[in-house]
């Protein structure tokens, strides 16, 4: 029935527009002369104006039924006073300064709905505009709905991520954007509305006030709020909120969507099995194989591990430089595939290439079968084939704090010691020490144990990311954040390579967010021993290695500026962003570092 | 000279095809060539396909797309195009870096020629399409890429064939609708 009354208020309008414009000014003070004979009141200066209320209290009406949000659909049935609807602009403010007072259970956003007044160029019409438009919904016609996520599906995931993160800082950030999306948007209704078509009403209007960014918003808060239900013990609430985040989650689409999922699957979990859920640590049978086989996936679909590499093994040449014997060992052996670019950059180095021994260590593999072994075979035929003199060494460890000195060392040392110059040694560890942190003093232990070898070069990469916060709520806020940019960031990847691709692209995508997802599970649902994605930033990382008494060495330019030609050769690759701070390489997607590349060696006054 | 338009190559293979003498070099007598290579010798019988040196110097000058071509000419051309040392110059062409030691690595690794087809072809591609912004690429992130993907097709040692992903980056995806 409200739309009905827009339709004639719109066609009306558009009618006095053309003809009868000029009668109007001066009849009455300029009240309209046929909607007057309805029995509505309303001047024509103010026709656009109330037009526009009247859709926005369509859409807080419409929204809030959206929400279930009874209770206030309940109290206008009952409680309101029936204004006389003849005056027909105060009635709508009278109406729309009511949907103020019951105010919805989230709280408001910090977003200032300043932008919308832009594009209309109507007078500002007060006050009681501003919260409500935060309940706007996507309007029945199909078109604008079709345009809205047409144009900037994935800048959604992106501010809403944002909003997350800040409090206030960030919403001087939110709202240009938002400004930028609004004006796509109103740039083809506009356009539609001068050619008259009175038939699709609401396209027509010159209101349009899409937004799927105000569910997404939506979603970010009812996470937040679950989280600190949990939080806070309170598991009906929490338990709540997880069924209507999965709703929400259904009407976003892209990265938002799929991080939202992960989440919420998170969240279940750790409301529904307190008891540390097994198949979240590295035991099982299944849980190994299939965390290698999705390693590959990440691998291969996105450029962290392969920057990780490529910075790492740069930082270890430079530090080799001059070395007849080299020993470098690995705590996180996988395929190997960070060797292979080493070998050949040493087989290739001035001088000649030094003979190189390999120490790598591995989890343990519920098969018995000997994987470490298989590596190591196929990291020697490699190395026969360039001729770069290699040895290996293979170790299964639950965990590195197993790890004694004199098992690293070798037996080698022993004897060649005193005839042949010693060992250099380089420790690499990629997304392994953070594991570490689980256990009380296993951390320490390790960094004595590589110190004991007296490294030339320890190499460090980790999350740059603080997932390890003493609060439930400060670690998922993070996760959310940090996930949110991951997910954004092979969405972006995947979409720029494959206009044509079908299968691989997506598949890689989809087994490097499953990949995520199990990190997510174990940040947001385990606790304990159990927790063993306890990501930290570099400053961080920095405090821990001082206090065991590594220096940082600088990371020089040129891996710098083959991260760079890597990234560069990643389609969608622009979204990448290779930093230096301190001497160590960040990757990041836009303005976010992800994951850092550190370097160290043994602090000199400690000697 | 040479540009990397090969307009000069349909002339080459058509007179080639007809077995007769080809005329010296590009840019001579245009309109004549066809006539005279049709009619039979010219003037001072000098025929490329007896060069093989000279030819795979030429080759050797081209990009790698237009070797590709060339190699489509005739068997000796063809031949001459699959030579390591001609692909070698044309990787150095577009690759900077490598030292004396070089030669043997990429060739225990594949092969220059293999190494332009699976690294640095689809880089050069994939430079080119995005904004590549002046960025070089340089023969040593080649190189590494490349050892990444021949170590990933060893086998192990029960020697089945592996398949090799590491590189599907850099490649166009192909549609297989």
């Amino acid at each position: 029935m409200k739309r009905e009354r827009q339709e004639t208020v719109v066609a009306t309008e558009t009618e006095d527009e053309k003809g009868k414009g000029r009668m109007e000014a001066e009849e009455d003070g300029g009240v309209d002369e046929l909607l007057a004979a309805l029995g509505y009141k309303i001047r024509s200066t103010d026709m656009a104006d109330v037009a526009q209320k009247l859709e926005q209290l369509e859409m807080a009406m419409g929204s809030s039924a959206a929400a279930n949000d009874d209770a206030l659909l309940s109290h206008l049935a009952s409680d309101a006073v029936h204004y006389n609807p003849s005056d027909l602009s105060t009635w709508v403010d009278t109406i729309l300064s009511e949907f103020n007072a019951p105010s919805p259970p989230l709280p408001p956003p910090p977003l200032s709905p300043a932008p919308l007044q832009h594009h209309f160029d109507l007078p500002p019409a007060g006050t009681e505009q501003n919260s409500t438009i935060t309940t706007v919904d996507v309007p029945s016609g199909p078109r604008c709905q079709a345009d809205a996520y047409h144009l900037d599906p994935l800048h959604v995931p992106a501010v809403a991520g944002r909003i997350v993160y800040g409090s206030d800082t960030q919403s001087e950030v939110s709202p240009p954007s938002r400004d930028r999306k609004r004006m796509k948007l109103c740039s083809s209704p506009p356009s539609s509305s001068s050619t008259t078509d009175a038939a699709t009403s609401p396209a027509a209007l010159p209101v349009v006030v899409v937004d799927t960014q105000e569910s997404g918003i939506r979603l970010v808060h009812a996470l937040m709020a679950c989280a600190e239900a949990v939080q806070q013990d309170n598991l009906k609430a929490a338990d709540a909120l997880v069924k209507q985040i999965t709703v929400l989650a259904t009407s976003q689409g892209g990265a938002m969507r799929k991080v939202a999922g992960y989440f919420a699957e998170a969240l279940a979990r750790r409301l529904y099995r307190p008891q540390p859920a097994r198949n979240l640590g590295r035991s099982t049978l299944d849980f190994a194989a299939f965390d290698d086989m999705l390693h590959q996936y990440f691998y291969e679909s996105c450029p962290y591990l392969k920057f990780a590499h490529f910075t790492a093994n740069q930082a270890i040449l430079e530090a080799f430089a001059g070395c007849r014997r080299v020993h470098v060992v690995d705590f996180g052996m996988r395929e190997g595939l960070q060797w292979p670019a080493l070998l050949q950059a040493l087989a290739l180095r001035p001088g000649g290439p030094p003979s190189f021994r390999l120490t790598g260590i591995g989890p343990p593999q519920p098969d018995h079968s000997d994987a470490l072994q298989e590596v190591g075979w196929k990291l020697a035929q490699f190395a026969d084939t360039i001729r770069v003199d290699f040895r290996y060494r293979g170790f299964v460890a639950a965990s590195l704090a197993d790890l004694e000195p004199y098992m690293l060392l070798g037996p080698d040392a022993s004897d060649r010691d005193s005839e042949e110059e010693p060992e250099a040694v380089a420790v690499n560890s990629v997304f392994e020490l953070h594991r570490l942190l689980a256990r009380q003093g296993a951390l320490e232990k390790v960094l004595g144990t590589i110190r004991a070898m007296r490294p030339r070069i320890v190499t460090v990469v980790e999350q740059e990311a603080n997932h390890n916060g003493e609060t439930f709520l400060e670690r998922f806020t993070e996760a959310l954040h940090y996930y949110s940019t991951m997910f954004d960031s092979l969405e972006g990847g995947v979409s720029a390579a494959s206009d044509a691709a079908v299968g691989g692209g997506r598949r890689d995508q989809a087994m490097s967010e499953v990949y995520l997802g199990r990190q997510i599970c174990n940040v947001v649902a385990c606790e304990g021993a159990d927790r063993t994605e306890r990501h930290e930033a570099l400053a961080q990382w920095r405090v821990r290695m001082g206090r065991a008494g590594f220096e940082p060495v600088p990371i020089g330019s040129n891996a710098f500026k083959q991260a760079s030609m890597l990234l560069a050769l990643f389609a969608g690759g622009d979204g990448y962003r290779v930093e230096e701070k301190d001497g160590s390489l960040t990757l990041g997607w836009h303005t976010r570092p992800l994951i850092t590349t550190s370097a160290w060696r043994i602090a000199s006054a400690a000697c | 000279m040479y540009n990397k338009t090969p307009g000069w190559l349909p002339r080459f293979a058509s007179a080639t095809a007809e077995g007769s003498m080809l005329p010296e070099e590009v840019g001579e007598e245009e309109g004549e060539e066809e006539e005279e290579g049709r009619k039979g010798r010219r003037r001072t019988g000098f025929s490329i396909n007896d060069n093989v040196d000279l030819l795979a110097e030429i080759l050797g000058r081209l990009d790698g797309r237009s070797l590709g071509v060339a190699g489509c000419v005739c068997r000796l051309w063809s031949a001459v195009g699959r030579k390591d040392s001609v692909w070698e110059a044309v990787c150095h062409r577009h690759a900077a870096g490598g030292g004396g030691a070089t030669r043997s690595v990429v060739a225990a690794l594949g092969g220059y020629r293999r190494l332009y087809r699976l690294c640095i072809g689809p880089a050069l591609d994939r430079l080119a399409g995005s904004d590549g912004a002046g960025l070089s690429l340089s023969l040593s992130l080649s190189l590494s890429l490349f050892s990444i993907d021949c170590y990933e097709r060893l086998g192990g040692r029960q020697q089945q064939q592996q398949q090799s992903a590491s590189l599907l980056f850099l490649c166009k995806p192909v549609d297989v609708s």
